[in-house]
């Protein structure tokens, strides 16, 4: 019996390896951004860049409530100092903020290249004159020590031009100088993080941070505030640290249930733990397929994939249901192997349309839920059957289970009216078919949502939807467009089409419009005319504006303002996020805020008739994006359900029985479409994925109730090991149909009644027991 | 920098604001009672509530501003205007029309020429807003909030007195040098507001009708 020594001794050393493989070697990543999609159109591609890297994925939304106004304030102001002084953080606003020395400097050394007011006549003699008037009314105005500073460099006011333009949003109404909503019971911040919003390990850190700082300085005010944090990347970390800890307890209870069915079942605790060798053989394995071919391991993957692999259970669970005493384990596996193997095969085929679906996540799970599969079947044939002693009979099947009752002919019946049911309630519900909104996707809590909204409101952040895109093979390209964009935004905000937007051009204008400013400040003789004209019978002192006349006349060669004249500036982050390199063009992106009519803005940018300048609806994007990859996912299912029909045909050599073999499974996809529908569920990309899953389980169900069976005993055995597995299928979804998480509840409900249909369909359909032959 | 010199502005234009305010609270045909009889002591507290005796809704001012800028000084003319609780209102008539509220804790400009309408909230400005509430404190007459914040020095006599305010924070004392008002009984005939940099406005206030 040296097989029975030296085969589990050399599955437990690659075990063992594996599992220190698994344990130190493996990365196992939690950023969201790495299971998007690439995007198959630029919008796309600029989409998932965006959602990935983009500005509005990084901010943080601070509120602070719970307390009085004033003490509200004070926290507000210790944070917002604490914050500032964190590298992780680029912008941190609370009102307070204030232009460093080195925009101040870029801002006032440029200014007549900056300032959108200079033109050929801003040097007039006229308008001298109107721009001298002006500067009097400062000097004797309160605000006078405001200007004075500036007039005799900047007579014509363009600092203070360039300064407003750049505060080309509403900030928040403020109380003792921060930001805090208009009925003063929340005090708001708005943090900028340098990592992506899709890092899930990262932001957490930042989060936790903040909330370190946050508790600082709540404490030593002694005020009982609360701290509420919204973003994308506060959403990302929810998201991801909900479906992980959902994915692992509702897979926890579902693992003990099976265990104690199984317990309970062939009331052997030997064989529940013999029967866990084959499916944590196939996890091992598939994560290190997975680790190889990617690189990493999304713990979502893991998740997803150990529930998935929960398949492979049913193949020891077959084997059991055969053993009798008289029989070694080898022989009964060699009787069950034809069967079973058509059964991996084809599941396996299942599967790999995952991995064809070019979505990442899928692709992931497919992976490891095939490589998982052939591993565990491999495992169940030849390492299983060394590990069990001869005659180890777990439980004797009593003679008075019902070995098969020969149902065919009602079956039918029954299977038809059920299926006429189905159909009509698939045609006729009211429910849409398919879900076209990503969002109800999202496990986010409505209330978060709605808190999300008002604080985006009440800061007048961005909202992550609505963007204006514009396109070139160079930045000066980028710019130029842009710039010709900005007077149609303008007057779309001005009719309240928008409420406001951001453009890469609003603070860096193309090397085009600096020239063409260059070109207009008149010579500098020119100018002292013009300048003593119209200051004639101003009491202004003689000399005061030689700053001035030496400025401009260092304009007209002073070298162009571009990217790198904001480097080190917090100016030069905002420029990042709004204009960036795609691929091998550049890409400008405005956020617009408040879109009125998204229909009507969308055809107003059309009658534009500039290709390079898009509207892009993000959210409408998203769902086609989404909508895409499940058409793709539901073709391959129409191939992988070819392939599975070929392999039958091979397999079993006979059309009959293929038909046989597949019309329940056929008939199972309709009736759980139908139940979706009915309960008022539109399907979405995560049901379809589970419809293979479907297809998996109904393949295994049906080839072996059509299994060539001699004895009555051998047809119980076959309905009882059935009846363990579809059992413990259902356990296991079951429970995770109980998910709150949309994707886990789909996927749940999706499988459990796909397996209660398959094998009612299946046990209904099956051929009439064969006489002996 | 932009930053300072603007709280700066604010500050003095509060200034001028809230000190007007009391001018145009005075009441110049029926003085105050204690006037008749003469005393020893012409105290920080007897001042202020004399000057909030009584309340007139608007006071005509001439403003004279120096500046190191120019070579003679620039005037404006116009009415200052007070209504309770808390609204005051510069608004200049010649040479062009502009307007400043403070209303609250907001801060309106007006300007005809530059043709612009912008609202300053005095919270942007925590120090500001340090200066608004002694001044209002001055207006509802409490003396003990004003030398809080303000270096008091009163001189001369009920019939003729100054009154010379330096701000104690020294972030204020960056911003303006003092604030002197003079004038009679409970009645305010001048403000001279002084600059770090030695540029000041005089604002001469009389009682009568716009021009």
């Amino acid at each position: 019996m040296s097989v029975r020594r030296w085969v589990p001794a050399l599955w437990l050393a690659i075990m063992a390896c594996g599992l220190w493989f698994v344990s130190t070697r493996l990365s196992i990543h939690s950023e969201l951004g790495d299971l998007l999609p690439e995007g198959s159109t630029a919008t796309q591609r600029l989409l998932l860049s965006q959602v990935r890297t983009g500005l509005s994925g990084r901010l943080i939304l601070l509120a602070m409530e719970g307390a009085p106004p004033d003490e509200l304030a004070t926290i507000s102001v210790a944070l917002g100092e604490s914050l500032r002084a964190d590298g992780r953080l680029g912008f941190v606003g609370n009102g307070m903020q204030t232009w460093s020395k080195a925009e101040q400097a870029v801002v006032t050394g440029s200014r007549y290249l900056l300032s959108r007011t200079v033109t050929a006549d801003r040097f007039s003699e006229s308008s001298l004159r109107r721009a001298l008037d002006q500067r009097l009314d400062d000097l004797r105005s309160p605000l006078a020590p405001l200007i004075k500073e500036s007039v005799p460099s900047d007579p014509t006011g363009e600092v203070l031009g360039i300064v407003q333009s750049w505060s080309g949003w509403d900030p928040p109404t403020k109380y003792r100088g921060v930001w805090m909503s208009a009925d003063h019971t929340r005090a708001l911040l708005v943090v900028e993080t340098r990592v992506s919003g899709f890092d899930a390990d990262a932001q957490e850190s930042i989060h936790q941070a903040i909330r370190a700082r946050f508790h600082e300085a709540a404490s030593s005010s002694g005020a009982p505030a609360r701290l509420v944090l919204s973003g994308p990347g506060v959403f990302a970390v929810e998201i991801q640290r909900t479906i992980e800890a959902e994915a692992w307890r509702l897979s926890t209870v579902a693992a003990t249930l099976v265990l104690l069915f199984l317990l309970v079942s062939y009331r052997s605790p030997r064989l529940v733990l013999l029967s866990l060798i084959p499916i944590s053989s196939g996890i091992v394995a598939g994560m290190i397929a997975v680790h190889w071919w990617f690189g990493f391991v999304h713990g979502i993957t893991v998740g997803f994939g150990i529930v998935l692999l929960g398949v492979v259970d049913d193949y020891p669970i077959h084997l059991f249901s055969h053993m009798r005493a008289r029989d070694s384990a080898h022989a009964v596996m060699k009787a069950i192997w034809p069967t079973m193997r058509l059964g991996v095969l084809t599941t396996a085929i299942g599967f790999s349309s995952l991995l064809l679906a070019g979505y990442p996540a899928l692709a992931q799970l497919g992976l490891l839920a095939v490589v998982g599969l052939l591993t565990g079947a491999c495992v169940t044939r030849w390492v299983l059957p060394a590990c069990v002693s001869q005659g180890f009979a777990p439980r004797e099947i009593g003679h008075g289970f019902p070995a098969r009752a020969d149902w065919s002919r009602k079956g039918s019946v029954l299977a038809v009216i059920v299926l006429v049911l189905a159909t009509s309630a698939l045609i006729w519900s009211d429910t849409p078919l398919w879900e076209q909104d990503v969002g109800s996707l999202s496990p986010l809590s409505d209330d978060k949502k709605q808190m999300d909204q008002r604080l985006r409101q009440e800061l007048g952040a961005p909202d992550v939807r609505d963007l204006l895109v514009v396109e070139g093979p160079t930045v000066e390209d980028v710019l130029v467009k842009a710039e010709a964009v900005m007077p149609e935004l303008d007057q779309l905000t001005q009719s309240r089409a928008l409420a406001g937007y951001d453009i890469v051009s609003r603070y860096l204008p193309s090397h085009r419009m600096q020239r063409e400013r260059q070109r207009a400040l008149p010579e500098r003789a020119v100018l002292e005319r013009n300048l003593d004209a119209a200051s004639k019978g101003l009491p202004f002192a003689p000399g005061l504006f030689t700053p001035f006349l030496s400025g401009v006349e260092a304009a007209r060669s002073r070298q162009l303002v571009d990217r790198d004249t904001f480097a080190g500036t917090m100016m030069e982050m905002k420029l990042e996020s709004l204009m960036f390199p795609q691929q091998d063009r550049w890409v400008a992106v405005a956020p617009l805020r408040g879109v009125a009519d998204r229909r009507q803005l969308a055809s107003t940018v059309e009658q534009w008739g500039e290709a390079s300048v898009r509207y892009v609806d993000l959210k409408e994007e998203s769902n086609r994006l989404m909508t895409a990859y499940r058409d793709r996912t539901l073709q391959l299912l129409g191939w992988g359900l070819a392939a599975i029909a070929l392999t039958l045909t091979v397999g079993l050599r006979s059309i009959v029985l293929v038909g046989r073999v597949l019309a329940p499974i056929v008939c199972a996809l309709i009736v759980v479409a139908a139940v979706l529908r009915g309960s008022g569920e539109p399907l979405s990309l995560f049901h379809v994925a589970t419809f293979l899953l479907v297809i998996g389980l109904g393949l295994d169900y049906a080839l072996f109730f059509n299994r060539v069976e001699g004895t009555e005993d051998d047809r119980a055995r076959t309905t009882f090991g059935l009846l363990v597995c579809g059992t413990t299928t259902i356990l296991v979804f079951g429970v995770l149909a109980f998910s709150t998480i949309p994707v886990l509840h789909a996927i749940g409900m999706t499988a459990a009644c796909g397996s209660l249909a398959c094998l009612a369909f299946a046990a209904l359909l099956a051929r009439r027991a064969p006489h002996a032959a | 920098m932009i930053i300072g010199t603007k709280t700066a502005s604010l500050i003095v234009s509060v200034c001028i604001l809230l000190s007007s305010a009391q001018a145009a609270g005075t009441n110049a045909e029926n003085p105050p009672s204690q006037s008749e009889q003469p005393s020893n002591e012409w105290t920080i507290e007897q001042l202020a509530s004399s000057l909030k005796e009584g309340r007139e809704p608007s006071v005509v001012f001439e403003e004279e501003t120096y500046s190191s800028l120019l070579t003679k000084p620039i005037v404006a003319r116009g009415v200052l205007r007070f209504s309770p609780p808390s609204r005051l209102e510069k608004d200049v008539l010649e040479p062009s029309r502009e307007r400043y509220v403070v209303e609250g804790d907001v801060v309106i400009f007006e300007s005809e020429r530059k043709q612009v309408t912008r609202t300053i909230s005095l919270d942007d400005y925590p120090a500001l807003r340090g200066f608004v509430e002694a001044f209002r404190a001055g207006v509802t007459g409490d003396a003990a909030l004003l030398k809080r914040h303000y270096e008091t020095a009163l001189s001369g006599n009920r019939r003729q007195w100054v009154l010379q305010l330096r701000p104690r924070d020294p972030a204020g004392q960056t911003m303006l040098d003092s604030i002197q008002f003079s004038g009679s009984e409970g009645r305010i005939d001048s403000i001279t507001i002084r600059l770090p940099d030695g540029d000041r406005s005089v604002m001469r206030l009389s009682r009568g009708h716009a021009p």
